[in-house]
């Protein structure tokens, strides 16, 4: 693609420009993603050389340090004990002790079951003092495959560890060579609050991060290459096992005519695509447009219009939205009010009709958001500069110009990283489907498919339906929360390496 | 009360935050300075310089890369801000907005634990000193900037601490606010007696309130001395041209030696450099060849006609008051800016000083600087 | 001559904004009647007594407290006590864990924040649905599920609760860093600077990750069903309440419905007015940043 200078673009006409910005945005996508595996290779180059280095470091160490410093190799916090840091050298032994006992007593027993999780499936076993079979349970899947993942945790914890361990000999040889005296127990405490604070106000949520986010992802994503479900549950039905990659191939292959999972699954991404759109877009300039007609010099009681809106967002989203579900149903309300004006003879099919229904939700949707987005518009538009305005009048410019020539690239501008994370957020945005139409109407061609899926369904929704129908295919749920993060990455991706009024937003501030 | 040493001192920025490869910026290089005690060093430097690293160094707002900090003969590289002893003054004043003026004072001494009395006794102490006694009970939001200002002079001052950090303290203040509040860190230096180190941008602040000022360019020092000595022997074009304002004239000329005389020659009229300054260039004894020669705006004098000046162009007068500013070019182009007190000038003269009009002037060889082109180092004095 | 058109001119424009503002006040008129209606609705609903199940028309034939009395005497209140004790303990305890990330991460600069935070970001593309699963049967082991939904429940929603951390953040740094040097010059520590300082000027973000804490458990919904699921003594108003309008049971329940709506959302609306100005200014401040 030809790149045009400065002033060699200043000379195309309108269209031109157009084009060629657009012609850059599409030559900026694989630019972008190029970019983004550069970056990765980069990454785990970074992580190779880090790794040497840290090597190379560990030799060094001990060939240059003294016998403290080698007995710390095999008794962590030897060294730091023998030279007077009582407190780090006991943290550092009562760590590698935990862990010692821990691989001992559990640790390596989980480890080794790890490759097949579980060899004994639950079953029936002759018990000599009842003298009759009965039924018992044995080896657990789930607990294997989570306390598998948790131990590998805790060895890459006691490695980070056992070389912080070194370290610490390393720097206190430097420091005492030096002649200054090391820190005492007591210095180290008072860092606590002081200069290491960040430590101690990370460490609790970063610990409820790591259990309860990161743990259950990495879990999950190993789900994706098991067969568990309802019947394969781990313990009290069958042992799940490894199963590679067919999760993906029965999600994923378009080949097999009439794969009636990927079907659905493109089925359903292109609706949650579509929806998510819509329900951005719409709510983000109706909300603007209700912000100025509010905010509009002239218009009088702009308390109360703002407080009648700010209000319902107040009122928790599952009693509205059930509300307005069943005021739109067959018998509700709307239905009910219409076919007395004698408007309609039938009732609408407001949640019957697919069509309908998709329109209906993004309505509602509309209903749902505008209030917060007329609050961020209003907070933005008060912030806009007012001599923009004011020069602009003077350059002659009407309101309508003054509009899309100063309003709306001031808020693009401003809320273009709010637009992203909107966007994804409405991905998953599984309360308003949810409690509106639970997916419905059903998806004839699709219901097949695991969990009866609805041409309302979001990707979300339908991975929760997959999750609680009676066959629970916890597989095929992980394999559509992976493709949900995805979708997700990948548009987060492109939208903040092209779009440039993102990547300067911090310039901008 | 202390001094301040700073040994091979250097500040190194790098990325490295854990997702890029590490990228280094050098900020300050090798730096080298004694404060004695009770000095008032200044730092001065265009923005970027370095400057404020090197105070927040001192202060243990910023880590220390390489070198060492002494206070009171006590290295501090690894001690917090707050065990330093030290109080400091921000450009922005740094007020604590939820606290009365009295507890934005008081902060410091309430952290030390001091009796609820002395506390008392010192902070009306100083804001009678600072005259904002009448404001103790109010919000900083409620003050002026230059009330602002003097609360946290006042803060920094009722702590009996080893030096006194100003980082460009009087920047957000308007002119003649700026002037007024100038002096009376002069007399609050006096009151207080201690070690300063100010740090400014501002030349005229750096002239009038250092006993040494500490110029910077790009992290370097590029010289260290009072405010006579950067003014009279600057040691480089850089700072000739950044201390005195109007800035310097800077002429390239050939430099000749003629029986043992030196002569400049700039825009083909010959001028000797005699005198102690003859003396000096003489004893420095430098290889002749095209240099660059640096005349102060307020060291050429205007002559008429036929007097062997420089004959120029007048393009712009700017009457200050007591002087005039004059822009003038030479018959190639050169642009140089003289500066005439209008005392001298006879009513004629003034009538002459017109746009397009002619004048030629003339170069005192006593105040002339002379740089090495390439080097730009100062012949005699680098 | 002149004077005269001009006059024209400016009285055309008055009558032309003059317009334009009827128009825009006939549509705000619109607006508030379309966003307040289902309110109304609701309200006029839970006071019906001739039927209890949906009907096509709006105001009540016959007025009473039936549905009200009815409400206390059924696990409602159950339902409403796990909920509420629920939004206290989150609320509380959401804010230290946010408010201790946000501050971290506006003020230190340390080694591996950047990464942090790129980290906390590429996580937050994870659905979190998807680790419902695991966490339901961790906290059944623990006996964290169905009737002692409630303690299982809390921990789910604070132990993640520092991914939130952008708004705050974003309040934070708009507090000038220099205060934090001039505190800590004047002798404090770190712990000192955000306890004396940091914190006095968080006041509205410091509400504000209280106020938005204190709601979100009122209107979760899937979460909670998972973990209650089933059992109605450890449910939230919102799955409790889900369960009425089924089927089966909308028939003899929708008025109830209505009646529990407006009990849940009187005391939560009434605390989200009062602190408005609050919620509006972390609300915009977030978007802005991003």
């Amino acid at each position: 693609m030809k790149r045009y200078s400065d002033l060699e673009f200043l000379r195309l006409s309108k269209w031109q420009k157009f084009l060629y910005r657009l012609a850059s945005f599409f030559a900026g996508i694989p630019v972008a993603i190029k970019k983004f595996f550069v970056g990765i290779g980069r990454f785990f180059a970074n992580i190779g050389t880090t790794i040497g280095s840290e090597f190379a470091d560990l030799v060094t160490t001990f060939k240059n340090g003294d016998w403290k410093t080698r007995v710390s190799y095999l008794i962590m916090g030897f060294g730091s004990a023998a030279r007077g840091q009582w407190l780090r050298g006991l943290l550092f032994f009562v760590f590698e002790a935990v862990f010692i006992i821990y691989m001992v007593v559990a640790g390596g027993y989980w480890l080794s079951m790890l490759p097949s999780l579980g060899k004994v499936g639950p079953g029936e076993v002759y018990n000599e003092v009842l003298d009759t079979y009965v039924y018992q349970y044995n080896d657990n899947s789930f607990k294997i495959l989570l306390y598998g993942v948790l131990t590998i945790f805790f060895i890459i914890a006691f490695i980070y560890t056992w070389r912080q361990n070194i370290k610490q000999n390393k720097i206190a040889e430097g420091i005492l060579a030096s002649g200054k005296p090391l820190r005492s127990g007591k210095d180290d405490l008072k860092s606590m609050v002081d200069d290491q604070f960040h430590k101690t106000l990370l460490a609790l949520p970063l610990t409820g991060i790591l259990v309860f986010t990161v743990l259950p992802i990495v879990f999950m994503i190993l789900v994706a290459f098991t067969n568990y479900d309802g019947t394969h549950d781990g313990y009290y039905s069958n042992l799940f096992t490894w199963v590679g990659l067919k999760n993906f191939n029965t999600m994923l292959s378009w080949s097999g005519g009439g794969n009636v999972y990927s079907a659905t699954f493109g089925e359903i991404l292109t609706w949650t695509l579509i929806w998510a759109f819509f329900a951005t877009f719409t709510n983000y300039f109706l909300g603007v447009f209700v912000a100025m007609m509010i905010n509009k010099k002239g218009i009088k009681l702009k308390k109360v219009w703002r407080t009648v809106l700010v209000m319902t967002i107040a009122i928790p989203q599952f009693i509205s939205l059930l509300y307005v579900s069943k005021m739109f149903a067959k018998n509700g309300i709307v239905n009910g009010l219409l076919m007395n004006l004698g408007w309609i003879k039938q009732a609408l099919p407001f949640w019957e009709d697919p069509t309908w229904a998709r329109v209906t939700v993004i309505l509602v949707n509309i209903w749902i958001g505008i209030p917060y987005l007329m609050l961020i518009a209003t907070g933005i538009l008060m912030n806009i500069p007012a001599d923009l305005y004011e020069s602009s009048r003077i350059d002659g410019a009407n309101p309508w110009q003054q509009f899309t020539k100063i309003t709306l690239p001031y808020m693009l501008f401003i809320t273009g990283p709010y637009l992203l994370t909107s966007f994804t957020g409405n991905m998953n945005n599984f309360n308003v489907i949810y409690l509106l139409t639970g997916g419905a109407p059903t998806n004839a061609a699709a219901s097949s498919a695991a969990g009866t899926a609805g041409y309302t369904n979001l990707l979300i929704t339908w991975l929760f339906k997959i999750t609680t129908g009676a066959e629970a295919q916890y597989y095929l749920a992980s394999v559509v929360g992976i493709m949900v993060f995805v979708v997700v990455a990948l548009i987060s991706l492109v939208v903040y390496n092209v779009l440039p009024s993102i990547k300067n937003e911090e310039d901008f501030q | 009360m202390a001094n301040v040493k700073l040994t091979n001192v250097k500040k190194i920025y790098s990325s490295n935050d854990g997702t890029h490869k590490k990228d280094y910026v050098v900020a300050v290089h090798d730096f080298n300075l004694d404060i004695k005690d009770k000095e008032f060093v200044v730092f001065v430097g265009p923005s970027g310089c370095g400057k404020s690293t090197t105070l927040r160094m001192i202060a243990g707002l910023e880590d220390i890369s390489d070198g060492t900090v002494e206070i009171d003969g006590e290295v501090v590289n690894d001690l917090q801000p707050k065990d330093r002893n030290i109080a400091m003054v921000f450009q922005n004043y740094a007020l604590y907005p939820h606290m009365t003026v009295y507890d934005n004072i008081a902060f410091s001494l309430r952290l030390q634990k001091m009796p609820e009395d002395e506390i008392y006794e010192r902070v009306t102490n100083a804001a009678e000193i600072l005259g904002i006694t009448e404001y103790l009970m109010r919000k900083p939001r409620a003050l002026s900037g230059g009330q602002r200002q003097r609360v946290a002079i006042g803060r920094a001052m009722v702590r009996d601490s080893k030096v006194f950090l100003m980082d460009e303290p009087l920047s957000n203040l308007d002119a003649k606010l700026r002037n007024q509040m100038r002096a009376e860190i002069i007399l609050l230096r006096q009151k207080l007696n201690t070690t300063f180190v100010y740090v400014t941008h501002d030349q005229t602040e750096a002239m009038t309130l250092g006993d040494r000022i500490v110029i910077m360019k790009d992290g370097y020092i590029m010289q260290v001395g009072s405010p006579t000595e950067v003014f009279e022997r600057p040691k480089n074009l850089f700072v000739a041209g950044f201390i005195g304002a109007p800035q310097m004239n800077f002429i390239e000329c050939e430099l000749t030696r003629e029986g043992g005389e030196y002569f400049v020659k700039p825009f083909g009229v010959k001028f000797p450099v005699d005198g102690a300054k003859g003396q000096e260039l003489k004893k420095a004894n430098p290889s002749t060849g095209t240099i660059v020669l640096g005349v102060r705006p307020e060291h050429i004098v205007l002559t008429d006609a036929g007097q062997g000046g420089i004959p120029c162009t007048l393009e712009v007068n700017e009457m200050m008051g007591s002087e005039v500013h004059l822009h003038v070019y030479t018959e190639d182009g050169t642009r140089l800016v003289v500066r005439v007190p209008t005392m001298n000038l006879s009513q004629e003269q003034r009538d002459h000083l017109k746009q397009g009009n002619k004048v030629y002037l003339k170069f005192e060889s006593k105040v002339m600087h002379f740089f090495n082109k390439e080097t730009e180092q100062n012949l005699i004095y680098a | 001559m002149s004077t005269n058109n001009s006059m024209k001119r400016s009285m055309g424009l008055k009558a032309s904004a003059r317009i334009s503002n009827t128009i825009i006040y006939i549509v705000l008129i619109a607006m508030s009647f379309i966003w307040l209606i289902p309110f109304i609705c609701i309200v006029l609903q839970s006071f019906r007594v001739e039927s209890t199940w949906q009907v096509g028309y709006v105001i009540p034939q016959k007025w009473g407290l039936d549905n009200y009395v009815k409400l206390f005497h059924s696990d409602f209140t159950r339902w409403y006590l796990n909920t509420f004790i629920i939004a206290v303990v989150t609320a509380l305890l959401q804010t230290v864990i946010v408010l201790c990330m946000s501050y971290t991460l506006s003020r230190f600069r340390f080694k591996m924040r950047k990464a942090l935070m790129q980290f906390m970001l590429i996580l937050g593309m994870f659905p979190g649905m998807l680790t419902m699963i695991i966490l339901y049967r961790v906290l059944k082991d623990l006996g964290m599920t169905q009737a002692n939904a409630v303690p299982g429940l809390i921990l789910v929603y604070i132990a993640s609760s520092g991914m939130g951390y952008y708004v705050s953040k974003g309040f934070f740094d708009t507090i000038p860093k220099s205060l934090d040097e001039a505190a800590r010059v004047d002798g404090a520590t770190r712990a000192q600077v955000l306890t004396k300082i940091i914190l006095p000027l968080a006041k509205p973000i410091v509400i504000y990750t209280i106020l938005t804490a204190f709601m979100a458990p009122w209107g979760d919904f899937v979460f909670a069903r998972y973990i209650s699921f089933g059992t109605s003594a450890g449910m939230n108003v919102a799955v409790g309440m889900y369960n009425w309008l089924n089927k089966d049971m909308i028939n003899s329940w929708y008025t109830m419905f209505c009646a529990g709506g407006v009990i849940v959302a009187i005391p939560v609306t009434i605390l989200f007015m009062c602190l408005q100005k609050y919620y509006v200014e972390g609300v915009t401040g977030g978007a802005v940043k991003g």
